[in-house]
């Protein structure tokens, strides 16, 4: 796998964990309950913070390949 | 007419751009290929979702003060039907029926410590009751952690001229200042000790709101 297609299919996961992590956010906002701020704490933040790290990952973790002259 | 946003339809409509922004970096990543592409990127996998998840911590923390989130638990029924006893004698009761607390904030008003980061342990104690009410064992009655301190009362009463002026109050030098320094309990000390009354309810009238 290219060092372009990792970085991709890396955005690509971040990207999803983020929507849902939104999606979540977005239905604990329907009810005000206790369990709808634990949602919003543990799941939905779970997932936000969990693509985000992997974005961040993604960009420290895969390098560009060096220029050619 | 008022057209400005609630700050929860502000917080949805940031919610769906947020999510269309997302979805097309996920349906379409080469476009992060190029100088923009990448600088967009880290607007909407990082600048965004980071705005939206404090916007939102902030409204679930604004939402977890109103009396509907506290009395969404059952075993807290007995307490919100306690603000309306008919009986002036009851601190809670005549507070929220005279609206000298706001009425959607009333349990936070009162129970909150009115302290640095005061809101944060409460909300810490909220964690501490959803663990219970889920997964232990509801204490029977239920209790304050700790007395209850004047503090919370002196918030708003202090410099009041109901309290300052009072003729209990100020019967002697000391008794003011033992209120004010918590030695002298406004609840227990014998003045003010009608409060939720959870255990006679059955006993009481009960005030209809018109």
């Amino acid at each position: 796998m290219t060092m372009a297609a990792l970085m991709e299919r890396r955005l690509r996961i971040s990207g999803m964990l983020i929507v849902l992590g939104l999606l979540v956010e977005a239905l604990s906002l329907i009810r005000i309950h206790p369990l709808a701020f634990l949602g919003f704490m543990f799941v939905g933040g779970g997932f936000l913070i969990a693509g985000i790290a992997m974005y961040l990952y993604s960009l420290v973790s895969i390098t560009a390949p060096p220029e050619v002259k | 007419m008022s057209t400005a946003l609630s700050p929860a339809t502000l917080l949805y409509v940031l919610i769906g751009v947020t999510i269309v922004l997302v979805a097309t970096i996920v349906i379409r990543p080469s476009l992060t290929a190029t100088r923009g592409g990448k600088q967009l990127a880290f607007v909407v996998l990082f600048l965004l979702p980071v705005v939206v998840a404090s916007m939102g911590a902030s409204e679930h923390m604004e939402r977890s003060k109103q009396t509907q989130f506290c009395l969404s638990c059952h075993v807290m029924d007995p307490y919100g039907r306690s603000l309306h006893i008919d009986d002036a004698m009851y601190v809670p009761a005549a507070h929220f029926q005279n609206a000298r607390i706001p009425r959607d904030e009333a349990c936070y008003t009162c129970h909150t410590d009115y302290v640095m980061y005061g809101s944060i342990l409460a909300k810490v104690r909220g964690m501490r009751h959803v663990y219970v009410q889920y997964l232990g064992t509801i204490p029977k009655p239920i209790q304050l952690y700790s007395p209850y301190n004047n503090r919370e009362c002196l918030h708003c009463h202090a410099g009041a001229r109901s309290f300052e002026e009072g003729v209990v109050h100020t019967a002697d030098p000391s008794i003011m200042a033992s209120i004010k320094a918590n030695q002298l309990s406004c609840l227990t000390s014998g003045c003010h000790e009608n409060v939720h009354a959870v255990a006679h309810l059955s006993e009481l009238k009960f005030w209809e709101p018109k």
